[in-house]
């Protein structure tokens, strides 16, 4: 026992005292902050606003477009389009105006008298202005709105500000289709209503009959198998260094004559398993730190009241599972590297738990799709598999726990075979050096008392 | 088994695969001496090593150790093994991997620390301590390894070819260390192909080949019982005596001196008064004893060498 603790402490230490492990560690969390932090703080910065000019001969159009861009005709608009997404407005409500009034007031409108000007003239006029830096931008409306080759001329000194010259856009058109209708002689009221969408209302159901929103929990339950098939396989691959490296300096000699070769493989797999629980551990935390960074942001509320609800116990299964894969992989990856003799070997003997993983990983998706069917019962029992969809199962839909129990029993079944294979594997193939050893010689090992 | 034995091999078989690596090999290895285990390459040295410290089991026979008392303990903790191939962790501070390897030999905490210090220093290796290993000479990690091997103070310590990769200068200071072991009675099994090494060193011999041991004892004995037929010789006037082969088997003559072999049942005291009665004059009459290196030849038919290493490393376990 004294000598087993002496093995994981060696290796975790070996692993998390680096600077390597540091780096590795900090990185998916610093990662994760900037895609999701740093936008977030940036586009909470307000811009600078567009000075406009618009040159209207018609006179019809320039009050319509003002109006548009106001902040109550931008919320009402919103408002709008989250009714018609089938949500419920109500809770947006403080969101829509805020933004819209921010939206809003990206815009100032600056007086032109184009009076007896020719289109030349005006032209060469403004563009003088906006080099002069006295306005950012203007717009020239045709003449001829109603027709088909009316040309609309917006010239702009910050082309790069697309949200600007979307948010324009669509005030532009929404002013001459409703001057157009007008023209017509059609109710824009009535046409509004007969063409409204259907409400779709797509959410699916749990067992236990609440809603969750599904593309939420699709990203989410993709991140949760994405981790867990990375975090197998980095430290699976670690494993197969660490073992390699120890036949590599022949150091497996002096190990091998101080400690039972059961204690050194099941010391090292589980030191390295526990460095593995750390870093895991961090990015955990992590995740749940931007996540309630995030929620604290207006304007992301509503997304994070549809993510899927989790729960600390479900934290421990996945904590449970990624154990049981990576004790399942790892002493997968130890067997190799006990019959290889260089890393880089070991490397190209390292695709078939690759293999089984990534499948585990594919199964991932039927699971998303179909948390009940048939599939995603045995792929979330089979062992090699089950550590990598079940975790992803729970989180779609929480299975019976009998389901989650009889996994993590035959998963560790399946661990104790793992290992003692790998053992017996360990014991005779450190001690081969030279060559590689064939598949009739390890099942000879295997056999050999 | 009686008290001053160390180490008791009984009997040892181990087979692999239908190759035999040892066949019924018995020996025992006495307290507070130094043993040397001889033979050529692929003998059977390094299985029988390896079973001496635990790594592999015998198939047959049993290895008994002095030091436990009614059998009780782990033998692994009481000795210290310095393996042929060597090894440390390339990129771990030196005093980290002693502590590790101490640990392992159930020797922890701060008199861990204390004991590789002391050796550090002993060692001159003391500012090295915080080093990693690819920073260390090839010489400066054979110390280094060397300390893993005794940091525990074990009782028995068994050395494969102890001093390959050594410059001189470290050979003798390493030999001057292991005196001072067995000064404080701790007892030594080196492995060599280096004769002139083991004949300064040991106090006792095996010799195996071909799996079987070939003559074993203490140096004394060896040599003795290989008999002391050869006679160093210098004179004038001799020419009757040398050519009776009655009394001389053979002469091989080299620069300044003969070379006398007897013949059989002739003792040199025989020959030295056959020679005086001749009337010779005898500037020298030496008895040489002979070499363990002529011993090793004639024993194995062969010249210990190191020359298929590379065969051997393949061979399994």
């Amino acid at each position: 026992m004294q000598k087993f603790l002496a093995v994981v402490k060696h290796e975790y230490k070996k692993i998390v005292y680096k600077w390597a492990f540091l780096i590795g560690t900090l990185l998916f969390p610093i990662l994760g902050a900037g895609f999701a932090v740093v936008p977030a703080l940036i586009f909470s910065i307000k811009g600078e606003p567009i000075r406009i000019v618009v040159v209207d001969p018609t006179g019809r159009i320039y009050p319509r477009l003002v109006e548009n861009l106001s902040a109550e005709k931008l919320s009402e608009k919103f408002d709008k389009a989250i009714r018609e997404s089938g949500r419920d407005s109500g809770t947006f409500e403080g969101e829509t105006k805020q933004s819209a009034a921010l939206l809003a007031s990206g815009f100032v409108w600056v007086d032109y008298d184009a009076g007896g000007k020719s289109p030349e003239q005006v032209r060469k006029e403004l563009n003088v202005r906006a080099v002069a830096d006295e306005i950012d931008a203007y717009l020239i409306v045709p003449q001829n709105i109603a027709e088909r080759d009316a040309r609309f001329e917006f010239r702009s000194r910050k082309a790069g500000d697309f949200v600007a010259e979307k948010t324009l856009d669509d005030a532009l058109n929404e002013a001459v289709r409703s001057e157009r209708l007008a023209e017509a002689k059609i109710d824009r009221k009535l046409l509004d209503e007969l063409s409204r969408d259907v409400d779709l209302d797509a959410k699916s159901i749990s067992e236990s009959g609440e809603e969750k929103d599904s593309d939420m929990l699709f990203i989410a339950s993709l991140v949760i198998g994405m981790m867990l098939y990375l975090s197998l396989t980095i430290w699976g691959q670690v494993i197969l260094g660490a073992v390699v490296e120890e036949k590599e300096t022949r150091i497996a000699e002096i190990l091998f004559s101080s400690a039972r070769p059961f204690t050194l493989l099941f010391g090292k797999l589980t030191g390295v398993g526990l460095a593995g629980l750390t870093q895991l551990g961090i990015w955990v935390a992590s995740l749940l730190g931007i996540g309630f960074f995030l929620s604290l942001q207006p304007g992301l509320e509503s997304v994070f009241k549809s993510l899927p609800d989790i729960t600390p116990i479900m934290v421990v299964y996945f904590f449970l599972f990624f154990l049981a894969g990576f004790f399942i992989y790892a002493s997968m990856f130890a067997l190799i590297g006990s019959m290889v003799t260089t890393v880089q070997e070991g490397g190209q003997f390292a695709f078939p738990p690759i293999l089984i993983m990534l499948v585990g990983f594919y199964f991932c998706f039927a699971v998303i799709r179909d948390p009940n069917s048939t599939l995603s019962f045995w792929a979330s029992i089979i062992p090699f598999f089950a550590p990598l969809v079940m975790p992803v199962r729970i989180l779609a839909e929480t299975p019976p726990f009998w389901q989650i129990a009889l996994s993590l029993v035959l998963n560790g079944l399946a661990i104790a075979g793992l290992v003692w294979l790998a053992a017996r594997v360990y014991r005779i193939g450190m001690l081969m050096y030279g060559k590689r050893a064939t598949i009739p010689e390890i099942w000879k090992w295997i056999r050999q008392a | 088994m009686s008290d001053d034995v160390t180490l008791s091999v009984r009997n040892v078989t181990k087979r692999f695969d239908g190759f035999t690596a040892v066949e019924s090999l018995s020996f025992d290895v006495r307290a507070g001496r130094v043993f040397g285990f001889l033979g050529p390459n692929g003998a059977g040295k390094t299985t029988t090593i390896r079973m001496i410290v635990g790594i592999t089991a015998p198939d047959k026979g049993e290895i008994r150790y002095g030091f436990l008392k009614n059998g009780q303990g782990s033998s692994q903790e009481r000795i210290g093994y310095l393996p042929e191939e060597r090894g440390l962790y390339k990129k771990m501070r030196i005093v980290d991997q002693l502590r590790y390897f101490a640990e392992l030999k159930g020797l922890g905490g701060s008199d861990a620390v204390k004991r590789i210090d002391s050796w550090l220093e002993r060692m001159d290796l003391a500012e090295w301590r915080n080093k990693k290993t690819t920073d260390l000479s090839k010489g400066m990690q054979q110390k280094i390894q060397f300390i893993s091997t005794v940091v525990h103070d074990p009782d028995l310590l068994v050395l494969d070819e102890p001093f390959s990769g050594l410059d001189p200068v470290n050979v003798e200071f390493m030999i001057e260390v292991l005196d001072e072991i067995k000064a404080r009675g701790k007892t030594i099994i080196f492995s060599t192909h280096l004769m002139e090494t083991a004949e300064r060193l040991c106090n006792d011999i095996i010799l195996i080949n071909k799996s079987r041991k070939v003559l074993g004892g203490s140096l004394r004995e060896v040599k003795e019982a290989y008999g002391t037929n050869l006679i160093a010789f210098r004179g004038t006037n001799a020419a009757a005596v040398l050519a009776d082969r009655s009394l001389i088997a053979k002469v091989v003559s080299h620069s300044d001196e003969q070379e006398l072999h007897l013949a059989p049942g002739i003792t040199s005291g025989s020959l030295l008064v056959a020679l005086i009665g001749a009337g010779t004059s005898i500037s020298k009459f030496e008895v040489k004893e002979p070499s363990l290196n002529d011993i090793f030849i004639e024993k194995v038919g062969g010249v210990p060498s190191n020359a298929d290493a590379a065969a051997r490393a393949v061979t399994p376990v």
